[in-house]
């Protein structure tokens, strides 16, 4: 083994070439397949842009196994500089305070300007703290949108719809008539659920949706979301949506087929969407909304993930980290990362250079994303911050199953999910006693 | 699947045989063949899939077309790259999968060996006693207890090293509890018969008990080596660099889509995957005497 | 501990000693750690923590979908193990008697034993496919749309059929083993002694087979409940919903991807005692085998 330690070195060192002067950092991340090569991308293209800090990316696996390797690794002292977490693992890391910096805090403490109105509406504070300050840098940023097929909204001769009202009463029959499954969706806690109070504008927990303390409740157990999985049980039964499972490619696989017509994904699946030989025209709206519940719909919040800088690092390696936020959030990189994977870009600066590109005149859809996020804001549409939301997420999944393969009714599934969730967020206020 | 034609032939032109074909052998036949069959096919339908393009596969699936995309993902496979620094192509990570199933494997069966001699053949006060603190182990896989793991093969400085993916795994007792079973069953009056000729306990056991185990070592490097090579959640924990990483962790690496936002190469990891069996494969095929045997002298 | 033994005193400890320090540092003292997480309710970064006592154990037994899930584990485990034994066992028995192609007919029936389970479960995943998986179309030949990950039952059955495809080949091999291993003098014995060949198996062969079967029981058992894990986390994509799963998968889930460090660990410590209680059974077993033989 001598030896193979004696190539890596002298690899490492043909690397970094003359070297001693560089600022070493590292980034876990969980961006797998062509996603982590853009990620590659970003960070070969940031090295080569200066040469003080030299970045290092390390794909972790999922976002789980890239949050417990940084969780392990953070109590060994190993942790790295920057690491991806994803939205349901906000609380865990946002809730242990001293693990990381606030990346506002660490820009401003490394001479970056920042203003969090620079970002856009719906990025700013699903990381960010109950005083709304930025504590995760937002990354992979994607809200649910709407895709239809073209075609078969051509066939079927309507238009996308922008209420469920109009969806049932006009979309979803004629598509039958057509020949098409109306809709599926990939994500039911997320799409049907915390996007679904955003949307419109329902409280999802008390403390101020969970940003203001860990004794929180849970709000799920409400009659408009209870209405809204009646009514796809109904639909289901008359043919008007299809569930294909928990598994996010097994919704999506359907509507690439032609056989669904309506499909609500991420507005990150664009850039699958678009690389795929589809065989008909797809473009992409906004969720619709339930004009009964409001008629002033808000904005949604972002999904994917973000990037957290971890505290216990040098002031050269936190000034590096600032470097590389400064250079990730600048409108070129944004953009870049934009086309490259259909992720949004977080920025109003970064936004206008796509627009003044005309870019979105090519892809209309791409844009819907954004503009869904800057939509009106409202007193619920920040995001939510609970504890092992991870598995308030499976309860939900496993509740939502169940009610969809006929196994329990709507009623008794919230009423499960909330004790459920209830019971997991004493457990986790416990956790940070 | 020669055998398959030989019985087909045999069957045809039963003149030429002189035993008589009967109803029963064919029957025998019959449920190998579809046994061997309920192994093989879908092996083969994944290495179908491998010889057509990505954005097909997504569409239709496997299907009986041989498509000409193998070579290219064969490339793409072994000698491309799919991380950061260029490090942990196809090449490296069998290199590496290499190095930890046979350290494990050889570990383990060394280890293991001079426990089991220990507690057999020695007149041990803490015989029973060493035996159970080490047979416990077999009671808590990794999995359940892999944060302090973590910590430990940190604060002992071995992350992203092959003794820290290695020897932590090398801590649980099957292969001590094998050779003990083994040992038990070697006949005592081998050992009556060393000391009368005056050997000594480290003559007896590289004289005697080391060739005697001969095909018992060998199963045993067997079913470690596969065990070591097919580890996924410890190598992902304990490596970040991506020389280090190992196959089985990088066909994860290349099937991981998020959100749908990107096209997930198929071929190229099903591939990878073919590549990541074909190693532990060829040994279980090449060494299966030597391993039945191993298994049918232990079973005594 | 009967046998003829040295009195070197100081060669065992030496023997010993790397299997004992190894075992200590990276068993114990983690299994320990794991013991006491059970009885705190932890932030997983090591920065709060609460003594909550039996609150994580009796939080887990008081939950029905725990319950649930230990019900699924027993019924998984005895469908895996039965299925692997049985379909091992008719091959074993056809291997050993045919003479042409016994080699071939053995290599073909025991190398899916080398393939990792990440990669078992993943091939498992193709076939299933909702829109085009070969079994899944073999199901709507007969007009059945087979749904794995929507309906409970059918996600169950592949995750049987993968973890059975996986196992057949250990029981396989050990199967073949013992009955190679069955004397010529017996087998001629028993030819004489019995005409048909049914008769025979159940008479002769089986019973000098069933220290194997015992074995292979608890070897199988033990699959089911810990190895099984890569397959079923590849056959439910990482997201459980409303799929089946395994004591051993929700021990991952809440510690592993939740990071709900008292409560796996209160899992982990229930999994232990259980393991336990086999592995005393399984010396039990092996012990008096080793008597009457």
């Amino acid at each position: 083994m001598t030896r193979l330690t004696i190539t890596s070195v002298a690899a490492t060192i043909a690397l970094t070439g003359a070297a001693y002067a560089q600022t070493e950092i590292t980034m876990w991340h969980a961006m797998g397949g062509a996603l982590g090569d853009t990620v590659n991308q970003i960070a070969e293209d940031f090295n080569a842009s200066q040469d003080e800090v030299v970045l290092t990316p390390v794909f972790k696996g999922s976002y789980e196994e890239t949050l417990t390797a940084g969780i392990a690794a953070f109590r060994a002292g190993e942790q790295p500089n920057i690491m991806q977490v994803f939205d349901a693992g906000a609380a865990t890391v946002i809730g242990a305070q001293g693990a990381t910096i606030p990346v506002q805090e660490l820009l401003a403490a490394n001479g970056v300007d920042f203003d969090i109105e620079d970002y856009i509406s719906g990025v700013r504070y699903f990381y960010a703290d109950s005083n709304g300050t930025m504590i995760g840098m937002p990354f992979n940023s994607s809200s649910p949108i709407m895709y239809y097929n073209e075609d078969a909204l051509a066939a079927a001769g309507v238009t996308p719809p922008e209420t469920w009202e109009e969806f049932q009463d006009t979309t979803a029959p004629a598509l039958v008539e057509a020949g098409y499954i109306p809709m599926a969706q990939s994500h039911l806690p997320w799409i049907f659920t915390e996007n679904f109070m955003s949307r419109h504008n329902l409280p999802f927990a008390t403390n101020n949706n969970g940003y203001d303390g860990t004794d929180t409740k849970i709000l799920v157990n409400n009659d408009a979301i209870k209405a809204h999985f009646t009514a796809l049980t109904e639909w289901q039964d008359q043919g008007f949506f299809n569930w294909y499972g928990t598994g996010w490619s097994d919704n999506q696989a359907p509507f690439e087929e032609g056989k669904v017509a309506i499909w609500l994904g991420s507005s990150g699946s664009f850039g699958g969407l678009s690389q795929k030989d589809l065989g008909f025209e797809f473009s992409a709206t906004y969720l619709p909304y339930w004009e009964a519940v409001t008629t002033e719909p808000t904005q949604t919040f972002i999904g994917g993930a973000s990037l957290f800088a971890m505290s216990g690092k040098s002031g050269d390696e936190n000034a590096a980290t600032a470097k590389f936020f400064e250079y990730l959030t600048s409108p070129e990189t944004q953009y870049f990362w934009h086309k490259e994977t259909g992720y949004v870009p977080i920025t109003e600066a970064a936004y206008e250079m796509a627009k003044a590109d005309g870019y979105y005149d090519e892809q209309p859809a791409a844009e819907i994303g954004i503009k869904q996020l800057s939509l009106a804001a409202g007193e619920n549409t920040r995001g939510y911050r609970m504890g092992f939301y991870v598995q308030i997420r499976d309860v939900m999944n496993r509740e939502y199953g169940r009610i969809l393969t006929g196994e329990t009714s709507v009623e008794d599934a919230f009423q499960n999910i909330e004790t459920e969730a209830n019971e997991l967020l004493e457990r986790f206020g416990k956790t940070q006693g | 699947m020669t055998d398959a034609t030989q019985i087909q032939t045999a069957v045809a032109a039963p003149k030429r045989k002189r035993r008589p074909i009967k109803l029963e052998n064919v029957v025998d036949h019959g449920v190998l063949v579809v046994g061997a069959l309920f192994m093989l096919l879908p092996i083969l339908m994944v290495l179908q899939l491998t010889t057509v393009p990505d954005a097909e596969i997504i569409k239709n699936g496997p299907s009986l077309k041989i498509g000409d995309q193998f070579d290219e993902n064969f490339q793409k496979a072994m000698f491309e790259a799919d991380g950061f620094s260029g490090a942990n192509t196809g090449v490296r990570m069998l290199y590496n999968s290499f190095i930890l199933g046979i350290g494990f494997a050889v570990g383990k069966i060394v280890i293991g060996m001079m426990a089991a001699y220990a507690i057999v053949y020695f007149r041990l006060r803490f015989a029973t006693l060493a035996f159970w603190i080490i047979f416990t182990t077999l009671l808590l896989p990794l999995e359940v207890r892999i944060l302090p793991s973590y910590e430990v093969v940190q604060s002992l400085g071995m992350l992203n090293t092959f003794s820290g993916l290695i020897i932590p795994l090398v801590a649980s007792a099957t292969a001590t509890f094998f050779f003990r079973q083994f040992f038990r069953s070697v006949p005592e009056e081998l050992v009556e018969a060393a000391r009368i000729d005056g050997a000594g306990p480290v003559k007896f056991f590289f004289d005697i008990l080391v060739p005697l185990s001969r095909t018992m070592i060998a199963a045993m490097f067997i079913i470690m080596f596969v065990f070591g090579w097919n580890q996924y959640l410890w190598p992902t924990m304990i490596t970040t660099e991506e020389d280090m990483f190992t196959l089985v962790r990088g066909i994860k690496q290349m099937t991981q889509v998020l959100e749908g936002a990107s096209l997930p190469e198929f071929g190229r990891s099903n591939l990878l995957a073919i590549i990541a069996i074909v190693p532990p494969v060829f040994i279980v095929i090449f060494f299966q005497s030597w391993f039945v045997k191993g298994l049918t002298e232990s079973d005594k | 501990m009967k046998r003829a033994g040295f009195n070197t005193p100081w060669l065992p400890m030496l023997l010993l000693l790397p299997q004992l320090t190894i075992i200590a540092v990276f068993f114990y003292w983690p299994a320990w750690h794991a013991l006491q997480s059970s009885f705190y309710l932890q932030d997983p970064f090591g920065f709060g923590s609460t003594f909550v006592g039996w609150e994580n154990y009796t939080d887990m037994f008081g939950n029905r979908e725990y319950r649930k899930i230990a019900w699924f584990t027993v019924l998984f485990t005895l469908l895996v193990t039965f299925f692997s034994l049985a379909l091992a066992l008719i091959l074993a028995v056809k291997a050993d008697k045919v003479i042409r192609g016994a080699k071939t007919y053995r290599s073909l029936l025991m190398w899916v034993y080398a393939v990792a389970p990440p990669v078992a479960g993943f091939i498992g995943i193709i076939m299933f496919d909702q829109s085009w998986g070969p079994i899944t179309e073999f199901f709507a030949l007969f007009g059945y749309t087979f749904q794995v990950g929507v309906n409970f039952n059918e996600t169950a059955f592949a995750m049987v059929l993968v973890s059975v495809w996986k196992q057949v080949p250990v029981n396989f091999i050990f199967f073949l083993s013992g009955l190679q291993s069955i004397p010529k003098s017996v087998r001629e014995a028993s030819l004489i002694d019995n005409g048909s060949a049914n008769g025979r198996f159940w008479d002769i062969t089986f019973p000098l087979l069933a220290p194997t079967g015992f074995f292979l029981l608890i070897i199988n058992i033990t699959y089911s409940l810990f190895d099984t894990f890569g397959v079923i986390d590849t056959i439910v994509k990482g997201e459980p919903g409303n799929n089946p799963m395994t004591l051993v998968y929700k021990v991952y889930v809440d510690g592993f991807r939740g990071n709900d460090l008292g409560g796996s660990s209160a899992q982990s410590v229930i999994l232990m005692v259980l393991v336990l209680a086999l592995t005393v059974f399984q010396f039990r077993l092996i012990e008096r085998r080793i008597h009457y033989t």
